[in-house]
């Protein structure tokens, strides 16, 4: 099937798009009545935020009555059950004094609906109600944003929904302003993997705060994924690379730095690369006919206005992570030999000091193994939880050799070496094509 | 004299005579059933084994680490062959034991009657073993991983030791199930559980002394001193 073929599927399926009324309670539908339609639609999916949403929610209402102040909006809380009471904070949250933001009052106010939502607990659930919302109310352009942001701005609501509303777009991926050492998973694998699937290179695959039209949050809708674990984790990635294969058109916009809540350090970094890679992983299986002809990738649009900043040091303990990955060296060969190519298991194995005596994971050697493993995934060659936390020793390696070569980097100088990453990915798509169908 | 031995004779001769008449349906019932066996068994073993390749059963016992098992003790045949073998021979000695059981030999039905109801423990003991075997290897790897992924000193033993906690689970289970000196099966279980758990305790004890002091004086005397984390958001 053509990308424009698929496209026309998938405006085609929105039509047959079934109206379930278990994923609203009857207020909420009520409500729904009376409001009819809206032009905007913010949602923010929840759970025991109560103390950060409230700087969110009025961000939001900044943002919509400063930008958007002659069209009809609405934000919509979709919580997943806190007992903080994040649900009353938003409801009682409200700008006391608009003067600072308008020359004049706004003329409409912004409608609010606070819901539980139904189904699996997780974000992806919290968004399906969103989805739902948004449809029942025919919104033009929607967006969603996370719950504990901290630098969220009025700004972003104009960037999120603007490309939609002004330009046509019906999909905003954020791009942030970041460290060059955090987000190390999305740079090493969901960055350059997804642009390498699917040939589009949205930056931010994962971020968190997106824009979208309503005929995407309908197209959203009718996919059969709620009682799976895009319901639970994944909704982030899923809905980017929906939005691409599903042929809508695809944006980036420029939000500043995202400065949220420190994540609950009890979830440790072997489950989150397992909640992330399966994601991947997953959406590799159920596009393939799609990501296997795609050769090459373009540029996505970007908006808003960039800029950098100083690079402020971090703490990193590069020797624990090569030690880490001894350990998995020693420990994890025989998962490892099943997994990965005769020749790039021998080659792990001799890996140490690369020229100048440092640690070196050299970034094709990287590239064949994220490759042999998401064939791995594919062919089920092991349990999937135990073959993706074994990936976990592997990328310390490569995290620790990424933070070695760029000690020195400047903000470009890092994008620089991840654009080469991203070409070698690209150079070896044949090799994971290969490794697939064998 | 004489006619009373050709009598004895005539006598004899018929009864064995009568005795082979009356015994010679029953071998042929004997054969009939055994021959019947072993082609119902064969073609059990025929279905068994194409079902499991349809359900791919080789792999599954790949992805759980049976097959390698089975390779290290020189057996290399297919696991779904195996499981077709293992069918076969079961439903041919029902067969067989029904046949014999036909030649209504005496004490031969009693001992028959009690070797089949034993079966079932029989089978129900390999299915703990395989079952105990099965959720050893997922087990033990998933400590292997957890461990080195937690930075643990040494991980293959965490995964030795539960792999061998479990195999002397499912192996006291299933003697149990066989009902072979369960009073002595139990007590050597609770004994050999208990010492496994007295060594953990005494090797932690006395190999762990400088860590758990470490520990505790970073926790108590000098806190500032415990390892920081690292300021990597890796997402």
């Amino acid at each position: 099937m053509s990308r424009d073929e698929k496209c026309k599927a998938s405006r085609d399926g929105q039509r047959g798009a079934t109206v379930d009324d278990s994923l609203l309670p009857e207020e909420v539908r009520k409500q729904i009545e009376q409001i009819g339609r809206v032009d905007l639609l913010v949602g923010i999916p929840s759970f025991n935020n109560a103390h950060t949403i409230a700087h969110v929610v009025r961000a939001i209402k900044a943002g919509l009555v400063k930008y958007f102040p002659g069209q009809e909006a609405i934000l919509v809380n979709s919580d997943g059950g806190s007992k903080d009471g994040t649900p009353e904070v938003v409801r009682d949250t409200a700008i006391a004094d608009y003067r600072t933001l308008l020359t004049a009052h706004p003329l409409l106010t912004v409608h609010k609906i606070v819901t539980p939502y139904h189904g699996i607990p997780g974000k992806g659930s919290a968004l399906r109600t969103v989805f739902e919302i948004a449809s029942r109310l025919d919104a033009k352009a929607c967006a969603v944003v996370d719950s504990d942001l901290r630098s969220i701005t009025p700004e972003w609501v104009d960037l999120l929904l603007g490309p939609i509303l002004k330009e046509g777009y019906d999909f905003v991926a954020p791009l942030y302003h970041r460290h060059k050492y955090d987000g190390t998973i999305t740079n090493s694998i969901v960055y350059p993997l997804t642009r390498t699937l699917y040939g589009q290179r949205v930056r931010q695959p994962i971020g968190g705060d997106f824009g979208f039209s309503g005929r995407l949050a309908k197209h959203y809708l009718t996919q059969d994924v709620w009682e799976t674990d895009v319901a639970r984790f994944g909704i982030d990635i899923w809905m980017t690379t929906n939005a691409i294969t599903g042929g809508f058109k695809v944006c980036q916009s420029f939000l500043g730095a995202k400065i949220h809540d420190a994540k609950d350090p009890s979830v440790d970094l072997s489950a989150m690369l397992t909640q992330v890679i399966s994601s991947v992983f997953g959406l590799m299986e159920n596009n393939f006919d799609y990501w296997m002809k795609i050769t090459g990738s373009i540029p996505v649009p970007v908006f808003g206005f960039q800029y950098t900043v100083g690079l402020e040091p971090v703490r990193v303990s590069v020797e624990r992570m090569i030690e880490s990955f001894r350990s998995g060296r020693r420990d994890l060969s025989t998962i490892w030999e099943q997994v990965i190519s005769k020749e790039g298991f021998a080659e792990i194995q001799g890996l140490e000091n690369g020229h100048g005596g440092a640690f070196h994971f050299p970034a094709d050697l990287w590239v064949r193994t994220v490759f042999d493993f998401a064939a791995a995934y594919h062919k089920k060659v092991i349990n999937s939880e135990h073959l993706l936390k074994s990936l976990t020793p592997l990328y310390l390696a490569r995290t620790a050799s990424f933070v070695l070569e760029t000690a020195d980097a400047g903000a470009d100088e890092v994008e620089e070496i991840l654009e080469h990453l991203c070409q070698e990915y690209e150079r070896l798509k044949p090799y994971l094509i290969d490794r697939w169908a064998s | 004299m004489q006619d009373t031995f050709t009598e004895t004779l005539v006598f004899t001769l018929r009864k064995f005579y009568e005795g082979a008449v009356e015994f010679v349906p029953n071998i042929l019932a004997a054969l009939v059933i055994i021959g019947m066996g072993l082609v119902v068994a064969g073609l059990l073993k025929f279905i068994v084994r194409k079902i499991l390749v349809l359900a791919k059963f080789d792999r599954f016992c790949a992805d759980y680490g049976a097959t390698l098992v089975l390779t290290r003790a020189d057996i290399r045949t297919a696991p779904s062959t195996l499981a077709g073998r293992v069918v076969f021979w079961f439903v041919f000695v029902l067969f067989l034991m029904s046949g014999t059981s036909a030649l209504g030999l005496e004490g031969s039905n009693r001992l028959i009657a009690a070797s089949i109801l034993y079966l079932p423990r029989v089978f129900a003991a390999l299915l703990i073993l395989l079952i105990g075997f099965l959720v050893g290897n997922f087990l033990s790897r998933a400590a292997l991983l957890a461990s080195v992924n937690a930075h643990l000193p040494s991980p293959r033993i965490v995964s030795a030791v539960v792999r061998f906690m479990i195999a002397i689970l499912a192996f006291a289970m299933a003697l149990d199930q066989l009902q072979i000196a369960s009073n002595v099966v139990t007590a050597a279980f609770t004994i050999a559980f208990g010492a496994v758990m007295l060594g953990l305790a005494i090797a932690f004890g006395l190999g762990g002394q400088d860590v758990a002091r470490r520990v505790l004086e970073r926790r108590f005397l000098n806190p500032k001193e415990e390892e920081e984390p690292d300021e990597i958001s890796h997402l």
